[in-house]
């Protein structure tokens, strides 16, 4: 363990095991998922930085967006979302969440990801290399240290707003609401 | 691939049969003789249906339809010279009457392309068992794969109004 970090840990140590314990819900959308292979895996090994993939949803706690969104995604986007205890982290990747990217134009693709679900951070490009999703999760780190990376928070104080958006995508949704 | 093309003259009429290269024929056939040669090239060996196509031709006002048929590896250790042949069946229907018959009968796998189709461009496939949505998860007011369906006004209409989340 790093020496000088002690400090930290007995002041917050909830906050610096969120911080080394990201666990990345397995859900593939779009092009990106092809970066997470070699990530997890030997030549990158996403465990150094402590982010391991988990089963299910509830044992998660960062949600990585891989690409474009259609509105079926969006829907079991919304429902895993829901899903994972908090806190939790969501990353979108790539330009496609972001604003639509090469999809601008499309029938069936949403334009807007922070507009559904609330996103703490962005990895730009297409599609962005394995070493830049290591530079997310360490900015990522410095937010939660400075209580930043409080989507979770932003998604149950706005709850109506997003609820709302969602509806006026989808139609109506076939949960009831989170938050009441 | 010759004989093939003369056998399949001599029993239709009225039929464009072209073959622009090795092991490929492209048969063009009016819209009421779909069924029937696609049962001929079934019981001739051409028992694989690989796909159902549909194309927008908004200027000629039509539908073309394009099935592509080919023929399954036998196993009785006797080479067969249409077992790398892809045998191609367009027809054209009316852009205004979108209806069509389905071909369940002869080639069972037909069902989700003809679902697709009549998802995408909005063709009704007469005699379909369970004609609904396949892929798409709203609905929308024309099939969103015909020429005329206006993407960027429906994108403005969709997601232009969506408000941004205000707070914290």
């Amino acid at each position: 363990m790093d020496r000088n970090k002690l400090i930290k840990w007995i002041k917050t140590p909830a906050k610096m095991g969120n911080k080394y314990s990201l666990h990345a819900v397995y859900f593939c959308t779009g092009c990106g998922i092809i970066e997470i292979p070699p990530t997890i895996t030997t030549r990158w090994d996403a465990e150094r930085f402590g982010v391991t993939p988990a089963a299910t949803p509830r044992q998660a706690n960062l949600f990585l967006i891989t690409g474009y969104v259609s509105l079926k995604t969006l829907k079991s986007i919304i429902r895993t979302y829901e899903q994972m205890p908090e806190p939790k982290y969501t990353v979108g990747f790539g330009s496609c969440p972001i604003n639509g990217g090469m999809y601008w134009d499309s029938y069936n693709t949403i334009k807007h990801l922070d507009k559904y679900i609330p996103v703490d951070g962005w990895i730009a490009g297409c599609m962005p290399r394995p070493e830049a999703i290591f530079i997310a999760v360490t900015h990522l780190w410095k937010m939660i240290d400075n209580d930043m990376a409080d989507g979770y928070k932003k998604y149950r104080n706005n709850y109506d707003q997003y609820r709302a958006n969602q509806e006026k995508v989808l139609g109506s949704l076939d949960w009831p609401p989170l938050f009441k | 691939m010759n004989d093939l093309k003369q056998k399949i003259e001599m029993a239709f009429d009225s039929i464009d049969i072209n073959i622009p290269e090795d092991n490929r024929m492209i048969i063009n056939i009016s819209k009421d003789g779909v069924i029937s040669i696609l049962s001929y090239l079934k019981n001739a060996g051409y028992e694989h249906l690989a796909l159902i196509s549909c194309v927008d031709l908004i200027n000629e006002n039509e539908f073309e339809l394009v099935y592509i048929v080919s023929a399954y590896m036998k196993r009785d250790d006797e080479f067969h010279d249409r077992e790398k042949q892809n045998i191609i069946i367009k027809t054209r229907i009316s852009r205004k009457k979108t209806r069509f018959m389905t071909v369940i009968n002869i080639f069972e796998n037909a069902e989700p392309y003809e679902r697709e189709i009549y998802e995408l461009f909005g063709i009704n496939f007469q005699g379909h068992p369970r004609l609904k949505p396949l892929f798409l998860e709203i609905e929308y007011e024309m099939p969103p794969f015909r020429k005329n369906f206006d993407t960027r006004k429906f994108v403005d209409d969709m997601f232009g109004n969506i408000p941004e989340i205000e707070g914290h």
